[in-house]
């Protein structure tokens, strides 16, 4: 209620402010003028005309994408998921208002536990179930300076866990977001949004700045247009500190909070806080060497109604709440330094703590309710160049963790840069997905009540190796394109098996293998200084099988749910009057979501986002943002039974205002 | 007809509650892109310490050298018009290709010589030039200044190991607002 109030406020003050805004404006500096400004100062005069040219990527040896602060402003996006169908490389699916598949080259399965999201460095996916808890991963959009997006494993750097994929969400340095900023809007959705920023500086040398934000969104709807019951509201707030404590030394401090209510389907609210905070210091030693140590606590608090287990109409659980407090402790250190003239080497260790405390719904627990968890790393990689143009990388990480021991997972890549414009890479690489509390611990129906699925306690880690070629090409100073191609291995992936004799409770195994492989397109075409274009395209092909001699309830269907296709074209145009008009379209192909070895499917579908935007003044941007705009309402994700969200069209205004 | 467009251009820009509306008519008096970066480029010789054999003569002219085509019209000239540092005049000196490139102190590689990037740093190799662009990932393969835009403001990415190698040093009030980056792509 009270941000309600404050969302009123801030369109006020803004609205009153447009009429004065200019009248700051009219000294337009001279050569003079800026002669007299100090770098800092000279740093924060915004010049009118940029052209935007994509980041120079064409030397990465991997299949990485970015996703700038540019790009997410102009989608309209107004969380990370949104911004997160910007990449070419990931399978993105709303399931309904708060809650988000993704996943990169495939595996996009209910609890989706191939891939690895880190915020700032802060690993956010949850021990839980391998996988991330969507709704609660968000900032103040404006302040991320950028997302990088790696399809591919990305073991032998950021450890289990990166399987399928790397997301690494980067916000923007104290001292890179100074002044004011606020923002407040709304529409059908999210029905309010309202966000603030203030940066400034302690001293020459040290930032800071803090921020909120907050947001309503209403109901989604289920296929015949009835509300879905999943509205929520989230609010949060966090501050950055960076400090250039000498010219060698780097220190930086941040945390956040946050706190949210989601209604959801099986009746009640969800509530979902969380806290972190972060530091990290960097040393330069040298032009070839630097150390970085950080080290953040991170808490996640969740309780979650759980519905009544029923089973062909005999309720065996009544509904109840599962409650979840996480509390993790981290430290890394890296350190980079060059041997002679050709060797580049990397390496790091790292330490972490989990303590997870659970307190069981009727129809779901984890046994047992309270887990310590150490987990330590250690890598090395070398990157050695074999000639001018061409070089080799190898490194390895090992881990241990509580659950399966000893880890390895190295990767080799070769990078052949064959002029200015052109690169060549491949790779081959092993990562694995060690188990989580729900592969080990879990206990659907939590005694007394009856146990129908449960947690295997021999479940091990599901491992990939990975073969990968990639070519990046600069065709001329206006087009740009990169073409990633995968064949991956998976082994001991998750099935599902029946207890002997008595059937029940099932359990999770490690029957399943089977092999992927696959595509990822991305092109950039800048047709004039006003206008760009941009293309992607994803091939997926996935064949996972029961092992020989294994079995598995739901007959290797239950771990995917992807699109074999999907493309999307954006435009991105300049109008006359500081106008800005942005849309993208995307097709995805249908989705197999199969649940219990039934075959179901979300239909593929088009869908439309577009934005209009007007710069009233350098101050004042003002927006108006559609999502969705192809249908009144259709499903993304999840098997065709009449519960099944459907993601409605939505329209919003937003004022955003910079100084 | 000059006279009386600038008038009523004034009146105009000048008249508050259009202001706004006529941000696009008026824009050609805001900085420009390429004049804050004239400014910079200018300050850039306040703020790097040459060596003092860099120079052949005490008065000899500090030369600032735009490589390829110039995306600065007159306002590198205007920034450096009248400038000097210690006894050296500055001067803006325009190159079509490396081979013209004699004794400069600072060296603008534009967009235009992508391709010859590689060739360029290594015909610099072991002089005193600072070399500055705006090419996507140029300080990484070893240009010691390069621009980049962000919210419509210009950022700086600084190669020190590159600019050290040179003898030059820069100022910490350069790098401070700066990113520092390493060579990571050799040539």
């Amino acid at each position: 209620m009270m941000w309600r109030g404050i969302g009123i406020v801030a369109s006020a003050l803004l609205l009153v402010c447009t009429g004065f805004a200019p009248a700051k404006a009219d000294d337009t500096p001279s050569i003079g003028d800026l002669k007299r400004l100090t770098v800092e100062d000279l740093m924060n005069v915004e010049v009118t005309s940029v052209t935007r040219h994509p980041e120079r990527l064409i030397e990465a040896a991997s299949a990485i994408q970015v996703i700038t602060q540019e790009d997410i402003r102009r989608s309209g996006a107004t969380s990370i998921p949104e911004a997160l169908r910007l990449a070419d490389n990931l399978q993105v699916a709303q399931k309904n208002a708060h809650d988000w598949a993704i996943s990169a080259r495939g595996f996009n399965t209910a609890l989706g536990n191939k891939l690895l999201v880190m915020i700032d460095g802060r690993t956010v996916y949850t021990p839980l179930y391998s996988g991330v808890f969507w709704d609660v991963q968000d900032y103040l959009l404006e302040d991320i300076d950028r997302i990088e997006v790696i399809s591919g494993p990305g073991g032998t750097l950021w450890g289990a866990n990166a399987v399928n994929g790397v997301i690494n969400i980067i916000t923007k340095s104290a001292a890179d977001s100074q002044g004011l900023y606020a923002e407040a809007g709304g529409g059908s959705e999210p029905h309010e949004l309202a966000g603030a920023r203030y940066g400034g500086s302690l001293d020459g040398d040290t930032h800071f700045r803090v921020y909120g934000k907050y947001f309503d969104r209403g109901d989604e709807v289920l296929a015949n247009g009835d509300p879905e019951s999943d509205s929520w509201r989230q609010g949060r707030a966090g501050f950055r500190i960076d400090s250039g404590v000498t010219a060698q030394d780097k220190l930086t401090l941040q945390g956040d909070y946050y706190d949210g209510h989601e209604h959801v389907q099986t009746g009640g609210d969800a509530d979902a806080s969380g806290d972190n905070l972060l530091g990290r210091w960097t040393r330069i030693l040298s032009n070839d060497s630097d150390l970085t140590l950080q080290s953040y606590i991170d808490q996640t608090h969740l309780a979650l109604p759980i519905g009544p287990l029923t089973v062909n109409g005999v309720q065996f659980s009544p509904p109840g709440n599962l409650y979840d407090d996480l509390t993790t402790y981290d430290a890394d250190f890296q350190h980079r330094f060059k041997v002679g003239s050709r060797n580049r080497i990397v390496w790091g260790l790292g330490f972490r703590r989990t303590h997870d405390a659970v307190i069981d719904g009727p129809g779901l627990g984890f046994s047992p309710a309270v887990l310590d968890q150490n987990l330590y790393s250690a890598f090395v990689q070398d990157e050695f160049a074999l000639r001018k143009n061409l070089s080799f990388t190898a490194g390895s990480k090992l881990e241990h963790n509580a659950y399966t021991g000893f880890e390895y997972e190295p990767n080799a890549r070769l990078s052949w840069i064959l002029s200015s414009s052109q690169a060549v890479w491949a790779a081959v690489s092993r990562a694995v997905r060690t188990p989580s509390r729900f592969d080990h611990d879990l206990s659907e129906g939590s005694p007394p009540y009856p146990v129908f699925l449960k947690g295997g306690s021999n479940f091990t880690s599901e491992s990939v190796i990975a073969y990968e070629l990639g070519y990046r090409m600069q065709l001329n100073s206006k087009a740009t394109a990169s073409v990633s191609s995968f064949y991956n291995r998976y082994n001991d992936v998750r099935s599902v098996s029946l207890t002997p004799v008595t059937v029940f409770p099932v359990y999770f195994a490690n029957d399943l293998q089977g092999d992927t492989y696959g595509l990822e397109f991305s092109g950039n075409y800048q047709v004039s200084d006003a206008w760009s274009l941009h293309a992607g395209y994803t091939l997926l092909q996935e064949h996972l099988r029961v092992k020989p001699g294994g079995y598995d309830v739901n007959n290797a269907l239950f771990e995917t749910a992807d699109p074999e296709h999907q493309f999307s074209v954006r435009s991105s145009l300049n109008l006359p009057w500081r106008a800005e008009l942005d849309a993208g379209l995307r097709w995805v192909d249908t989705l197999h979501t199969d649940t219990g070895a039934i075959p179901a499917t979300v239909p593929s579908y088009f869908e439309l986002n577009a934005r209009l935007a007007w710069h009233a003044s350098e101050q004042l941007e003002l927006s108006l943002a559609g999502q969705n705009l192809l249908h009144n309402h259709h499903p993304e994700y999840g098997p065709p039974d009449p519960a099944r969200a459907e993601i409605q069209r939505s329209v919003y205004g937003k004022l955003a205002w910079r100084f | 007809m000059a006279v009386l467009n600038t008038i009523l251009r004034a009146l105009l820009c000048g008249t508050l509650g259009l202001m706004a509306l006529l941000r696009g008519a008026c824009g050609a008096e805001a900085p420009t892109e390429y004049q804050v970066k004239a400014v910079f480029v200018y300050n850039f010789s306040h703020f790097v310490e040459w060596p003092p054999q860099g120079f052949t003569a005490p008065n000899a002219p500090f030369i600032i050298g735009i490589l390829g085509n110039d995306p600065f019209g007159v306002r590198l000239d205007e920034a450096v018009h009248g400038e000097q540092i210690d006894q050296h005049p500055l001067l803006v000196r325009r190159f079509r290709s490396i081979g013209e490139v004699g004794d400069c102190q600072i060296l603008y590689i534009d967009r235009s010589e992508s391709a010859q990037l590689q060739q360029i740093l290594a015909a610099l190799d072991h002089r005193s030039t600072l070399t500055v662009s705006e090419l996507d990932g140029s300080s990484e393969r070893g240009v010691m200044i390069q621009f980049t835009t962000e919210n419509n403001r210009i950022r700086l990415r600084i190669n020190v190991e590159s600019a050290r190698a040179a003898g030059l040093t820069i100022s910490s009030k350069l790098l401070r607002p700066a990113e520092i980056v390493g060579t990571r792509i050799r040539n």
